[in-house]
């Protein structure tokens, strides 16, 4: 006890006056709330602009338009009528647009008196920008309630839009931090310990460290545990950030101290599985970054795994990391520790099992 | 007043069994003493890789106390062997056993009395000496007070040095925190290997001076070394070590009698016209370069062969005699002739 102590007192020293790892550690975490919290954190971005050509101009098509406006996901702007629709569109680099034809009023009158009619709007867009589909729900949304109208017919299922008690108003914030909780356990333990492996190995301090008496199981567990007080130091500074500059709701519960505390073994220990691989610094930043970056992105740590296309999602179940993002975002979000304590369970399996292959595949001697 | 003195000023402070000494008070002028077990036992040994014999079959023994050093060109498998007597390698095949115990099996046990400086050893940047001998400590299950630290920094000549980043030490400085660290554990016996490999020649002397000291204490020394001057000065006893072979074995002195060519002397500058004429004297001599060299085999015909040559008129430098050094014992023994200071092979 008292070599890991030694050992996590020095390389601590050692980590601190580097500057570089806490900056990265400590600082950079805090940036990208910064950053990202007043990108997207601003209540007007949630709102899809759409571009409405109104040619009827009609009220029928002045009430479908104001029933647009009411669904509070869309900001409605004109299209001057006489323009053309898609030369306008281009030249104002419009997202989303909307062309209500005319005789929109006429064939609602029609099938009103039991005649059959069909009117088509055009949805114009980039079908793989998000703000589209929202676009797509609202403007179907509104049709439906027209047609239901049309047809003289009562709805059958309503939404009652009711709060749930206990329920945590959220913001972009909530959803967020746990996220950048996550990348930080990932990123700060992996690129640290696959660097510091690559560096220990080319200056020889394993060789050092194999004449005295501290095992590699020491050694490691010494730098698990310093990571994991450093995390709980980055932890708290985001928080802080979160509550005084975005108002954050989300609160770091017991159970999310206990997925901190596993996924910083989980990851610390695979820097130290990639070192074993590792034989210079350069090579040891590559492989780490060809693991940790695709990670990053698809484990859900800026954007939640259910807007992934399924092939993805799917492969999101392989990452390690996405069980941390989902348990942070379970418990500290919604306080749902049910649904943590499995992604819990999941992260300290895979820690565990990195533990003891970084502690038998890394090798001190010389052959 | 010794260097050490920091370290014996502890003792006095400090039960006896646990005495910041380097180890026993042996033998201080080498030869080790025959009735105890050695320190370091090594029978057949041999380390293959897939088409290298790094180290092939070799045999020796060092008493306590005693400052052993294997000498050889680079690539001769010294630090093959040193590694395998530190624990750090398996050997292929033979026995090597370190303070009574089979490095293969025992060495949880030595652990603590055995200090290392590994070849080209490098200094934790960001640790300055003081924090870097009391984390070493720590890792032999020992905990220095203030004062010990500071007097092991001050034993190896870094105290003004003590609060400075390893980064910004000198080479030969970091060099004596690696011995600094090396002792920690008050080993019996020290490896080092290589410890003055690229360190200028008064950085070279100073760690010599430290060496002898700590000999002085009783420690026993492995030194591993390719400088020819560094062995004749330091050690008692001399393994000459090339393709992983001992090929000589002795106190540097009898390996100069034995295998030296005796005394020469050299005609320095002489070249071709100073050959012809020492030959026509019916002296049997060599060209090394532009100097002409006679082998005189026996100090006592010194004088006389000196008086023969004396009367030479051919343009030269100088006349010097010379006594036969390891350098010689390398030359016959080996082929290995020095360049810049260091062995070739």
């Amino acid at each position: 006890m008292n070599r890991v102590l030694a050992d996590m007192k020095a390389f601590g020293t050692q980590y601190i006056r580097s500057r570089v790892g806490t900056f990265f550690a400590l600082v950079f975490p805090i940036l990208l709330i910064l950053l990202f919290g007043a990108i997207f954190g601003s209540s007007g971005s949630s709102q899809v602009t759409l571009y409405v050509q109104d040619q009827d101009n009609q009220p029928a098509s002045h009430a479908f338009t104001d029933a647009l406006n009411k669904t509070n996901v869309l900001t409605i702007r004109a299209i001057p009528p006489s323009a053309d629709f898609s030369q306008y569109i281009r030249d104002h680099s419009i997202n989303v647009a909307l062309q209500i034809p005319p005789g929109f009023q006429d064939a609602l009158a029609k099938a009103e008196n039991g005649t059959r009619a069909t009117v088509n709007l055009t949805l114009a867009g980039d079908q793989t920008q998000s703000s589209y589909g929202i676009a797509v729900s609202a403007v179907d949304a509104v049709a439906t309630a027209f047609n239901l109208q049309v047809a003289k017919a009562a709805p059958v299922v309503n939404i009652l839009p009711t709060s749930v008690p206990g329920l945590r108003h959220l913001t972009y914030i909530d959803l967020f931090l746990p996220g950048i909780i996550g990348f930080t356990i990932l990123s700060t333990p992996l690129f640290g310990m696959t660097a510091i492996c690559a560096e220990y190995r080319s200056r020889r301090y394993f060789k050092l460290l194999a004449t005295t008496k501290l095992s590699k199981a020491q050694w490691l567990a010494a730098k698990v545990v310093f990571h994991i007080v450093l995390l709980f130091v980055s932890v708290a500074l985001m928080v802080l950030t979160g509550i005084l500059v975005f108002g954050l709701k989300a609160v770091v519960t017991p159970m999310a101290i206990l997925i901190i505390i596993a996924g910083t073994i989980e990851f610390t220990s695979l820097g130290m599985v990639l070192g074993i691989f590792v034989r210079d610094p350069e090579t040891g930043a590559a492989i780490a970054n060809a693991i940790g970056f695709p990670m990053m992105f698809l484990a859900g740590s800026f954007f939640p795994v259910d807007a992934m296309p399924s092939f993805l999602q799917a492969g999101a179940r392989l990452l390690p990391l996405t069980y941390i993002n989902e348990g942070l975002r379970a418990t500290m979000t919604f306080g749902t520790d049910a649904t943590a304590f499995i992604d819990l369970l999941v992260t300290l399996g895979f820690a565990v099992v990195f533990f003891v292959v970084a502690a038998r595949g890394l090798s001190w001697k010389s052959r | 007043m010794s260097r050490l003195s920091g370290l014996k000023g502890l003792r006095a402070r400090r039960p006896s069994n646990q005495s910041f000494s380097w180890g026993h008070r042996g033998r201080r002028d080498g030869g080790g003493d025959p009735t105890a077990e050695p320190v370091i036992d090594v029978r057949g040994l041999t380390k293959h890789y897939a088409d290298i014999k790094a180290v092939d079959g070799i045999s020796f023994e060092v008493e306590k106390g005693q400052m052993f050093s294997l000498l050889g060109p680079n690539g001769a498998g010294k630090t093959t062997t040193v590694e395998i007597l530190e624990g750090l390698r398996d050997p292929t095949s033979g026995e090597a056993r370190v303070l009574g115990v089979d490095v293969r099996k025992g060495y949880g046990k030595i652990r603590n009395r055995v200090g290392v400086l590994p070849q080209d050893f490098e200094p934790f940047d960001r640790l300055k000496p003081r924090e870097a001998v009391a984390y070493w400590a720590h890792l032999f299950d020992r905990t220095l007070t203030k004062e010990e630290v500071a007097g092991l920094i001050r034993t190896v000549g870094l105290a003004d040095r003590a609060d400075t980043l390893a980064m910004n030490l000198s080479g030969g400085e970091r060099r004596r925190l690696g011995i600094a660290m090396s002792l920690v554990g008050k080993p019996k016996l020290v490896f080092l290997d290589e410890p003055t490999t690229g360190l200028d020649p008064g950085a070279r002397r100073e760690l010599w001076g430290l060496i002898r000291q700590l000999k002085s204490e009783g420690t026993t020394i492995l030194l591993t070394t390719h400088y020819l001057d560094e062995a004749e000065q330091l050690a008692d006893d001399v393994a000459i070590m090339n393709h992983g072979k001992i090929v000589a074995r002795g106190s540097p002195a009898d390996l100069i009698a034995k295998h030296g060519q005796g005394h020469s002397i050299v005609l320095a500058g002489a070249g071709e016209d100073g050959l012809s004429a020492v030959r026509a004297r019916g002296v049997v001599a060599e060209l090394q370069g532009a100097d002409v060299v006679v082998q005189v085999p026996l100090a006592s015909d010194m004088r006389r062969m000196l008086e023969k040559l004396a009367s030479i008129d051919t343009p030269l430098n100088e006349i010097y005699t010379r006594r036969a050094s390891l350098e010689d014992v390398f030359l016959n023994l080996v082929g290995a002739r020095m360049q810049e200071g260091v062995l070739a092979a």
